[in-house]
């Protein structure tokens, strides 16, 4: 479903040229569930960003189903991401002055014609999916980190994606929330959804199908 | 719920910073009405005010003139037969032009010569309450202004003259007239002639309802003197009408002076508000850098981000041109007050300039937006994830 060939990227600092990827192919089949490891820095999140169309490579191709995805038009791309990927950041998911409905429905509020009352009910139930029934009105700042990641997930949801790109989902919370919230990825891969997910967690990785090892920018297995 | 939300959110979100800008946005809207209001009161004041320096235009019967020279001698222009306006008739023309709003005063006269103590001296009837409205100027040095109709207003060069003094008595035409007052010194050539009543003078002329000359007096900001003469023209086709430039434009300068420098300073003030604004939106796109790459990771094009930064600096422009535009009302009223600058004359509430006041300051926000706006569009969706 999605490939990735030849996949390089680079930054300058302070005109020194930093190879971040180097050659990077990445294969990810319908449904099927791969987890990205590898050391810190060695360009995991940047692998994830480039495969999920936030980030440009600097070389290499990438086809999701029949498109290429380096030299689509800005605008099909906008259309992918609000509609077959979802991304989950390790840190900032949630608009902090909206609530977790607002959040959940964000994907949808892009237009001037109000969210319809099949849309919210829809929202609620991938709120209730993952467990934040009672929270819909809460805004994001009085969330437990665990529970801004469950609305991040609800909101993948709620716009029926194929893929789920995660980094580090369980990365700043404690064993037991992180684990609940891999249980609720596995459960969601199970229905169905593609996942890519990037961890440090050998446990985590474990439940994907495959793993990707980065070291310095290239992979390893 | 829509594209809206998040904009009107985000103002309810910082109450503090919303109600600082707000209200330095509002105050210079304020004063910007205040100004535009003071002044829009003050031109008009001042142009009444102007007024009373004369008239501006003048009507005059067409003259047949001739010009007599024989064997080289001159012998000037000669004017076969004095002609004359039909006063009531002449008024009622005037008064029916289009911009017959714009017409303060109108002031016939009659004119003649009389002789007195062996010494020709002009005559003039006037219509009183008309007369002292266009020469507000005018004081006496004794006496008063004629109230009765056998009262004689006289020049101060006429009263040296001819010798003449409040209470003297005086046949003119037949008729035996009482001196009310002595005019003061004018400058003008109303020092070296009688006057009196216009009905009493066509009686005792035997010409009931004859003026030489009408004045007329225009109050003209906003419409250049040139279309009411055009119009008075049209409606007297018989007469002659002239306008006095010299006048009118030293008059119209004079206004439009006091009405540039509020508009200098109201330029002022808008700049540095739509700088505030501007800046504010500035700081909140490099605030906003995770928010905006979650919106374009969610999918947002460039073009949503940018609609976003504006309807919020439309919304902030909108309350504040509102809330502007009326405290500025209030402080016009104030301000006018104080400075007694306007008797009678306060600032009017205007719906439809309310509608077009905050329309115009939500467009001037939005124009200060644009580039904050545009800088928080070209913001890449991988900004979520290099803010910490
Ligand atoms: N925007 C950037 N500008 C310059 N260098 C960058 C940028 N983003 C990442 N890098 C560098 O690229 C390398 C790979 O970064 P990346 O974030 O992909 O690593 P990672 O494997 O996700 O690490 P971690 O496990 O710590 O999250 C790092 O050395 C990092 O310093
Ligand atoms: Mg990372």
């Amino acid at each position: 479903m999605l490939s990735a060939q030849n996949i390089s990227k680079h930054y300058s600092c302070n005109g020194t040229r930093v190879s971040v990827l180097q050659q990077i192919d990445f294969r990810l089949a319908e449904g099927e569930f791969v987890a990205i490891i590898g050391r810190s820095g060695s360009g995991k999140t940047t692998l994830l960003n480039i495969l999920s169309t936030l980030i440009r490579p600097d070389s290499g191709q990438i086809h999701y189903h029949d498109k290429e995805l380096t030299s689509l038009a800005e605008k099909e791309r906008n259309r992918l991401r609000k509609t077959d990927f979802a991304v989950i950041f390790q840190f900032h998911h949630l608009l902090p002055y909206l609530t977790v409905l607002e959040n959940t429905l964000l994907p949808l509020m892009g237009g001037l014609s109000p969210i319809s009352r099949a849309e919210r009910e829809r929202a609620r139930q991938c709120l209730q999916r993952v467990g934040l029934t009672g929270l819909a009105d809460r805004l994001p700042g009085r969330l437990s980190g665990g529970e801004q990641q469950r609305v991040a997930i609800a909101r993948a949801l709620v716009t029926d994606s194929r893929i789920l790109f995660a980094d580090e989902p369980t990365g700043s919370l404690d064993t037991a929330t992180g684990s609940r919230i891999m249980a609720l990825l596995a459960e969601l891969h199970q229905e169905g959804l593609s996942i890519v997910m990037v961890t440090h967690e050998p446990a985590y990785a474990a439940l994907a199908q495959r793993t990707v090892e980065l070291e310095d920018g290239v992979r390893l297995n | 719920m829509n594209l809206l939300t998040i904009p009107l959110r985000n103002i309810r979100r910082r109450p503090l910073k919303t109600g600082l800008l707000l209200l330095v946005f509002s105050l210079g809207v304020m004063s910007i009405v205040t100004l535009s209001q003071v002044s829009r009161v003050v031109g008009h004041n001042l142009e009444q005010q102007l007024n009373s320096f004369g008239a501006n235009i003048m009507v005059s019967p067409h003259r047949e003139k001739l010009s007599v020279s024989y064997g080289g001698f001159h012998l000037g222009e000669m004017l076969l037969e004095p002609e004359y306006l039909q006063e009531a008739a002449t008024k009622v023309a005037i008064e029916s032009i289009g911009l017959r709003e714009r017409i303060s005063t109108v002031a016939p006269k009659l004119v003649t010569m009389v002789r007195l103590k062996e010494q020709a001296v002009a005559l003039v009837g006037v219509r009183w309450d008309q007369e002292l409205r266009l020469k507000s100027y005018w004081g006496t040095t004794s006496g008063r202004f004629p109230r009765e109709r056998d009262e004689l207003l006289v020049g101060a060069r006429a009263a040296t003259a001819l010798g003449l003094s409040q209470g003297d008595r005086l046949a003119v035409l037949g008729r035996e007239l009482v001196i009310g007052g002595i005019l003061s010194e004018t400058g003008s050539d109303d020092d070296s002639v009688l006057l009196m009543d216009l009905g009493l003078l066509q009686e005792l002329m035997e010409r009931p309802g004859a003026a030489s000359f009408v004045e007329v007096a225009a109050l003209c900001s906003g419409c250049p003197i040139e279309d009411i003469v055009a119009q008075l023209r049209e409606s007297l086709p018989a007469a002659e009408v002239t306008a006095l430039q010299q006048v009118v434009n030293q008059r119209m300068a004079s206004v439009r002076f006091v009405q540039r420098l509020a508009l200098s300073i109201s330029v002022i003030i808008l700049v540095t508000a739509s700088a505030m604004i501007g800046l504010s939106m500035l700081s909140a796109v490099n605030e906003r850098r995770c928010d905006i790459g979650i919106l374009r990771s969610l999918g947002y094009a460039r073009s949503r981000i940018f609609l976003i930064f504006c309807l919020e600096a439309a919304l902030l422009g909108a309350m504040a041109g509102c809330g502007g535009y009326l405290t500025g009302l209030l402080a016009a009223d104030r301000a006018l007050g104080l400075l007694s600058l306007a008797e009678g004359l306060t600032p009017q509430f205007d719906p439809g300039q309310l509608v077009l006041s905050s329309l115009a300051f939500t467009a001037i926000a939005v124009i200060a937006a644009l580039y904050p706006a545009w800088q928080g569009a070209r913001i890449e969706p991988a900004a979520a994830l290099t803010q910490f």
